[in-house]
């Protein structure tokens, strides 16, 4: 019997060690893929696009934003990529469950392909709740991750740049409340 | 005798794992460690604690007498895996300095050319330069 209890438990372990193999989720060089090859400089500042978030809520106030940041157009025109972060509920503590997620972003910032290049790390929320609550929840957040990166793995902080467009700018805005919306973006913004 | 062979692959698989740690994990691997083994006790005890400044190691640190067995020894592991794997990215320059001038003559450095052209240069690249690429996961 015992013998049988020995033999099972190794092939659970070896059975749970191929599942973790072969669960092909994101991988540092889909980030890196996505992120590298940034053309040359690009001129928008962290404080700028910030600062056009804020007026945006200022300028068109209301329960959703009506139209797109000025922004908008540029930054979607730079090599990015979106990752899903948990956070523990109306807070920017970082979930366990995506201690992971943040260890691929250190991965793929510290190869050579993407070191030394600016990066905004740019928190977004879905549309629930208000417009300046969202906002000030996703600065929070984008702030979360970009201070493990840069204490907990090294990652340089002079090339990280923490924002928080709260709800100003869903990806999908016909679905103001979908999941799809809360995301935190990378974008490459080139050597400086 | 079929124990002593399960025992024996248990023996090797572990070896296999600790040997594979050697030589270094990503962050990712390493930090998913912490989340797996401690998990729960994070929940229990370290709940706002933060992922920043090492907020979550120092917080299991300081509970270490509530934490269970495996978090106390895999959160050190992860400390170890990050730092070594930190230490190896950094020697990589200096260990490759003469096969970049060797093989890579020309190239412009950054945005990763110069890794580039060590990987494909990777037969006649020195051992020690080919290794040093491995050990801070750069392959």
């Amino acid at each position: 019997m015992n013998k049988l209890f020995l033999s099972s438990v190794a092939i659970a372990v070896i059975a749970s060690a191929t599942g973790a193999f072969s669960q092909t989720k994101l991988s540092r060089n889909e980030i890196i893929n996505s992120l590298q090859g940034a053309q040359q400089e690009v001129n928008i500042s962290a404080d700028e696009l910030q600062k056009a978030a804020i007026e945006n809520i200022e300028k068109y106030p209301g329960a959703n934003s009506p139209q797109q940041l000025p922004l908008a157009a540029k930054l979607a025109s730079l090599r990015q990529f979106n990752l899903e972060i948990t956070f523990h509920f109306d807070s920017a503590t970082i979930a366990p469950a995506s201690y992971e997620t943040v260890g691929l972003i250190a991965d793929a910032l510290h190869t050579p392909y993407l070191q030394g290049q600016t990066f905004f790390i740019v928190g977004h929320t879905d549309a629930k709740g208000t417009r300046e609550y969202n906002l000030e929840l996703s600065i929070k957040r984008a702030q979360a991750v970009r201070e493990a990166l840069v204490t907990t793995f090294q990652v340089p902080g002079e090339y990280l740049f923490a924002v928080g467009l709260g709800e100003e700018q869903l990806r999908d805005p016909s679905n103001p409340d979908a999941a799809v919306n809360r995301r935190v973006q990378l974008i490459n913004l080139g050597y400086k | 005798m079929k124990y002593l062979l399960v025992s024996a692959t248990t023996v090797f698989l572990m070896m296999t794992v600790s040997l594979a740690s050697a030589q270094t994990v990503g962050f990712a691997e390493a930090i998913k460690i912490l989340a797996a083994s401690c998990g729960k006790d994070i929940q229990a005890h370290c709940q706002s604690a933060s992922l920043a400044n090492n907020g979550i190691t120092n917080c299991l640190e300081k509970n270490q007498s509530r934490i269970s067995q495996k978090c106390n020894a895999d959160r050190l592991v992860v400390i170890g895996l990050i730092t070594a794997r930190l230490a190896a990215q950094s020697e990589v320059s200096k260990i490759c300095n003469r096969d970049m001038a060797q093989y890579c003559k020309g190239v412009k450095p950054g945005a990763g050319h110069m890794l580039r052209c060590l990987l494909k240069a990777q037969p006649s690249v020195s051992a020690k330069c080919n290794e040093a690429i491995d050990l801070a996961g750069y392959r």
